[in-house]
């Protein structure tokens, strides 16, 4: 098989769960299947999009989100994109500000509580409109009966400058990824209200995304892609000596460029969320799952799409099963998932329940997506 | 009612607007013409500003990390005007060019020359406007209905009071905004205005 183009530039942002494309290319796991990955920090994720689109990159770590809403020009025109994997699972969070704590705000329900009793403005953060952060903020404040659209404002602000903004009273609390929730704890800024793992278990997270025509062209290079990131990502998830050893080559500079103590902790699971609980979390960030956390599951892309119509980004129903199809590229998964003998799941639908009750089962999604009482 | 392309710089929080880069730039529009409102600095204020100051057009570093902020204020002001997001980096003008007719709000210029700026600016001003003059337009279209309501109205209460046809009715009318050098939906008014003082 003729490999169509051997360097290939990934983009990432600095998260703890870029870090499958950082050991790929560290570790030399690109080599073994004929490619040469090489990742390209970027500085937001409209750039990522624009450069995947623009042939800057040729894939990138990608909120899940933002691809669907590319493929159904939310924001911008629209774009055939492809997800050739899922990289991770879970490890993302919901920070509030210590001074809400201190007012008694220690879960989503005194939250509501609290906003009930003492009405003003309430301000929140996510990373990007359409991407995950925004979907996880809306579920959970709405699971509690706050109308995100209606009683907080939501705005977007670099994950960077997350901590710092609620240190500072400029925000009320934030969704983002790891490190950025640990980091915020350890600044004394704000607290671990609720992880994403708690809002849905084994939720799906970023993804290696690429365009349409990207994959088209470049079949194997795709494939060997993916098989390139099985490998890393299973490297990573075997043993907390690997998860360890990730921290440290991510946290460098060139990478995430934060102290390493920040990322570990939460990759092997310990969790603080700051107001004195301590706990081993059962559905911390994962990488491989024996290739459960990488399958892309026509019933992950969906959900995004229920979500992006619950809050109006999309004015009707797509055809939901078709978009999907198109965009999760599972075929070309499961020729790299042989490649590497990585396990397939019996079905491209999975079932979910997510923190309300609500099943998620990839089956009727114009049913689901108009079954919340809170929406748009 | 026209007025100018109103453009809003963004530069990093903290860097100062006085930067060289952003002098070169600010003195490069306002040579060009261009009126800059603001330079405000990427930081958590970004998306009130920017609500305030309601700019046409705001010009943007592609590598800032305020593009995903701006992606936020163009996706919820998706359904008015919207402003058009420019940034400076690499891409050929003919591309620039034919986003912009294409109606696509955002595209990518070479770092901060001005003189890479002009064509875009160039192709931003037509489509401002465009959407000015389609604004006029509505706006007249409006205008003209409205009258046209008034007219009709005034010709009903003299076809009523008077026993007018409605053909002499608008005669009338005429000949009254001729008399007076009024235009007709202005004498219609003023027979609305008297048939409401007299109820």
């Amino acid at each position: 098989m003729q490999i169509e183009k051997e360097r290939v530039r990934i983009g990432f942002n600095p998260l703890t769960d870029c870090a499958s494309v950082v050991m790929a290319s560290v570790l030399g796991f690109d080599r073994r299947h004929g490619i040469r990955i090489e990742p390209s920090k970027e500085t937001s994720w409209a750039g990522v999009r624009d450069k995947l689109l623009s042939g800057e990159l040729d894939a990138a770590h990608a909120l899940y989100g933002l691809v669907y809403g590319t493929q159904l020009g939310i924001g911008a025109s629209r774009r055939d994109m492809a997800i050739l994997m899922n990289l991770n699972r879970n490890g993302q969070a919901i920070t509030l500000s210590k001074r809400l704590c201190e007012q008694g705000a220690q879960d989503g329900a005194s939250l509501a509580r609290l906003m009930r009793a003492q009405e003003r403005r309430y301000t929140f953060a996510q990373t990007f409109p359409t991407g995950t952060h925004a979907m996880w903020l809306n579920y959970w404040l709405a699971a509690h009966g706050v109308h995100p659209l209606k009683d907080v404002r939501t705005i977007t602000v670099p994950p960077a400058q997350m901590s710092a903004n609620l240190a500072a009273g400029h925000m009320d609390g934030f969704c983002a990824g790891e490190p950025w929730n640990h980091r915020a704890v350890m600044d004394g800024a704000g607290v671990t209200i609720a992880t994403s793992q708690e809002i849905w278990p084994d939720h799906p997270e970023k993804v290696l995304a690429a365009s349409a025509d990207f994959v088209r062209a470049h079949p194997n290079t795709s494939r060997a892609l993916i098989a390139a990131l099985l490998d890393a990502s299973r490297w990573i998830d075997a043993s907390p000596e690997n998860r360890m050893a990730m921290a440290e080559i991510i946290s460098a500079v060139p990478y995430v460029n934060t102290g390493k103590e920040v990322i570990w902790q939460r990759i092997l699971g310990h969790y603080d969320n700051g107001m004195g609980k301590r706990w081993q979390d059962g559905h911390s960030m994962a990488f491989h799952q024996n290739g459960e956390a990488n399958y892309p599951y026509l019933s992950d892309g969906m959900w995004f799409m229920t979500q992006h119509r619950r809050w109006g980004l999309l004015k009707g129903d797509p055809d939901y099963q078709a978009v999907a199809a198109r965009v999760q590229q599972t075929a070309l998964y499961a020729e790299a998932a042989e490649l590497t003998a990585t396990p397939l799941p019996g079905s491209p639908l999975r079932r979910s329940v997510l923190m309300d009750g609500s099943v998620w089962d990839g089956h009727d999604p114009v049913r689901y997506a108009a079954s919340f009482a809170i929406r748009q | 009612m026209s007025r100018n392309l109103r453009i809003v710089l963004i530069h990093p929080p903290h860097e100062s607007d006085e930067s060289e880069r952003a002098h070169a730039l600010q003195a490069g529009l306002a040579e060009a013409g261009y009126e800059v409102v603001a330079s405000l600095p990427a930081d958590i204020h970004l998306p009130e500003q920017i609500s305030l100051l309601q700019p046409d057009m705001i010009i943007v570093d592609a590598e800032s990390d305020a593009r995903d902020v701006l992606e936020h204020i163009v996706i919820a002001t998706r359904d008015e005007r919207r402003p058009i997001v420019m940034f400076t980096e690499d891409e050929t003008p003919s591309s620039m060019e034919a986003a912009m007719a294409a109606g696509v709000c955002s595209y990518v210029v070479a770092g901060l020359q001005p003189e890479r700026i002009k064509p875009v600016l160039k192709v931003a001003m037509m489509r401002f406007q465009r959407e000015q003059k389609l604004l006029h337009e509505l706006e007249d279209t409006r205008h003209k209905l409205a009258e046209r309501k008034v007219i009709d109205r005034a010709k009903g209460i003299l076809m009523n009071k008077h026993a007018m046809s409605e053909d002499q009715a608008y005669q009338k009318l005429r000949s009254m905004a001729m008399n007076k050098n009024l235009k007709l939906a202005d004498i219609a008014q003023r027979i609305l205005d008297v048939e409401d003082l007299l109820g």
